[in-house]
């Protein structure tokens, strides 16, 4: 009995330690890459140079145009894979910003999720570095919180100093809440398959326009600047969070 | 037998951790070797309710974070014209506050539009600011580096005269393990030292530990304070952080209307974070817009100056607050019990030599 009762021990040793060390061994992974384009209705965004007109006939040029995209997920049926650490400042000014891509374990995936914004609990962490630092100019200083979604300019329906418009939309908790959660699915019978040493890509994009109108009008006349949370960065954010359309899914 | 079942059991379960862990260890990467820091308890005092949150979960309390902190707190490079280090307006002699100065200096002979607070006991306290928009100590440094009344420079010009700095390079390598310079590195020390700063050993602190007696006046005073002032300045550390309108008029110019300017809530309105009364002998002028310049108008103000018209005025207030002309000459010698010498000279808060 003795002798039974020491297999049995080392038995279970044997599968705790198989299964533990088994998975870092044996998981196929491969890559997903993201990658945005900035648009204004049909056409690619262009900085400083290019005029646009809102829905409600405003023009205006765009200087800067920023936003954070965070725990980003890849879903599927009865599967969800999640980027560790998944915090990304997609920049227009910086084109390199614009694709991010990670590693994950083998399968199939029809859509994606992610946060449009920097979820509460990093709002309230203290000191954060890489997509997070402060250094980016989405943080406010005198009333912690990330700016989710930034976008600078000018219009002549602008009644501020050098015709400016300003559009820093945050706020993370409460009533000013401005995260929105983006769930697409791929087109119609396209899936998103990750192979083994591979990178299938996501190619998405972001149509400014989306951010005057349905549900809220947002009119550079009446609102050129909003840079606090509160009702009308509320407004600004569910017009945006209908931004995103995702183009195309490439398997490799 | 059963005794060399369990020894085998042991001997199984030892084996177990062992490989289980080096398992794990074969995933870190090793990039700090030689990494060492003198790690520091933090203390918190007997009797006091633990912190709401744990200000060094994420940033452990070292010696040479600290000292770190110490140095960038002391040093005027984290400002736009080198004049106005954090220490400018947070002086130890007025336990980190601005000593006589309804409001502080900054950059361009500017003036700033609140009372300089003092800073102790930083980790009992969840929101920074009079009007509590600041939501972590880490990121409170953040405002006014870059307050352009305050000392007007941004994060990354300080990044930049701070990485040029052997010395520094050096102690950042000694808190964090490498040389690099980042601003969550910088936040993380600067509150290190911010953190450390503890008020815990008053007269009145001594008193409750059996170590000294308040004088006739003391104990009156304590009395009227328990009766009177408790309720919103509540012990230990002498405030409830709760935001209230205290009653103060609108401030014509200044239009300061507090809490309403982070939350956008008229009920909000004239309401700032009620202040520990921790050293309030050293740390006049009072109220957030410093306009009352002695603990005995502070007083008056609650038993004759309170606007008791105001909606959003604290219900406790509203009658104002009985004190008879003898409750407040005691009440004073109370509150001057509640200086920290120890806090006030303590050496290694000082600047660094």
């Amino acid at each position: 009995m003795k002798t039974n009762l020491h297999y049995f021990l080392f038995t279970i040793a044997s599968i705790i330690l198989f299964a533990s060390c088994q998975k870092s061994i044996e998981a196929k992974t491969g890559m997903v890459k993201f990658n945005f384009r900035n648009m204004i209705n049909s056409t690619p965004m262009v900085l400083d140079a290019a005029t646009y007109t809102n829905p409600f006939g405003e023009t205006y040029t765009i200087s800067r145009f920023k936003y954070y995209v965070s725990n980003v997920r890849l879903t599927g049926t009865g599967t969800t894979a999640i980027e560790n650490e998944s915090y990304h400042l997609v920049d227009e000014s910086i084109p390199g910003s614009l694709s991010f891509s990670f590693e994950t374990d083998e399968n199939t995936f029809s859509g994606i999720s992610f946060l449009l914004g920097v979820d509460s609990t990093r709002n309230v962490s203290g000191a954060q570095t890489g997509a997070l630092d402060p250094l980016n100019d989405m943080f406010w200083t005198w009333n912690s919180g990330y700016i989710m979604a930034k976008v600078e300019g000018t219009s002549p329906q602008s009644n501020q100093v050098g015709k400016k418009i300003e559009y820093h939309i945050g706020g993370f908790s409460g009533v000013n809440n401005t995260l929105k959660t983006i769930n697409l699915a791929f087109p119609s019978g396209k899936n998103l398959i990750i192979t083994e040493g591979k990178t299938s890509n996501i190619s998405l994009e972001a149509d400014f326009n989306k951010w005057w109108q349905t549900p809220n009008d947002i009119k550079i006349t009446n609102l050129p600047v909003c840079t606090t949370p509160g009702v009308q960065a509320k407004q600004v954010a569910d017009n945006y969070s209908k931004m995103f359309t995702i183009t195309d899914v490439a398997n490799n | 037998m059963k005794f060399k079942i369990l020894i085998s059991l042991f001997i199984t379960l030892t084996g177990i951790t062992i490989l289980l862990d080096a398992c794990k260890k074969a995933d870190k990467t090793n990039n700090s070797a030689g990494f060492n820091p003198t790690y520091l308890k933090f203390i918190i005092p007997a009797g006091w309710p633990q912190p709401a949150t744990d200000i060094f979960k994420a940033n452990p309390l070292t010696e040479e974070g600290f000292q770190l902190g110490r140095k960038l707190f002391y040093d005027g490079r984290l400002s736009k014209d080198g004049n106005f280090p954090c220490a400018s307006c947070h002086q130890q002699f007025a336990a980190f506050a601005t000593y006589d100065h309804q409001f502080s200096h900054g950059f361009d002979n500017a003036l700033s539009v609140r009372n300089a607070p003092p800073i102790f006991n930083l980790a009992w306290m969840k929101e920074m600011h009079w009007d509590g928009g600041i939501n972590h100590i880490e990121v409170q440094p953040l405002a006014p580096i870059t307050n352009k009344i305050e000392m007007a420079e941004t994060i990354g010009n300080v990044l930049k005269k701070l990485s040029i700095d052997s010395a520094y390079k050096r102690m950042f390598t000694a808190a964090f393990g490498d040389n690099m310079v980042n601003s969550q590195r910088m936040l993380k020390a600067i509150s290190q030292f911010m953190g450390s700063i503890q008020s815990f050993n008053s007269k009145y602190d001594q008193v409750k530990r059996g170590a000294a007696s308040f004088s006739v006046s003391e104990e009156m005073g304590y009395a009227t304070f328990k009766a009177k002032c408790n309720t919103c300045h509540t012990e230990p550390l002498f405030t409830d952080y709760s935001f209230r309108n205290n009653g103060l008029t609108l401030d014509p110019f200044l239009l300061d209307k507090g809490r309403m300017g982070i939350t956008n809530n008229p009920a909000d309105s004239l309401k700032f974070k009620v202040p520990s009364l921790r050293n309030v002998a050293y740390t006049f002028p009072y109220m957030h817009d410093g306009r009352r310049f002695s603990l005995s108008q502070v007083i008056e103000h609650y038993r004759t100056g309170i606007a008791i018209n105001q909606p959003t005025l604290d219900p406790l207030l509203k009658n104002r607050i009985n004190i008879t002309n003898q409750q407040k000459v005691d009440l004073v010698e109370f509150l001057r019990t509640l200086t920290d010498d120890v806090l006030l000279k303590d050496k290694r808060l000082a600047q660094p030599q």
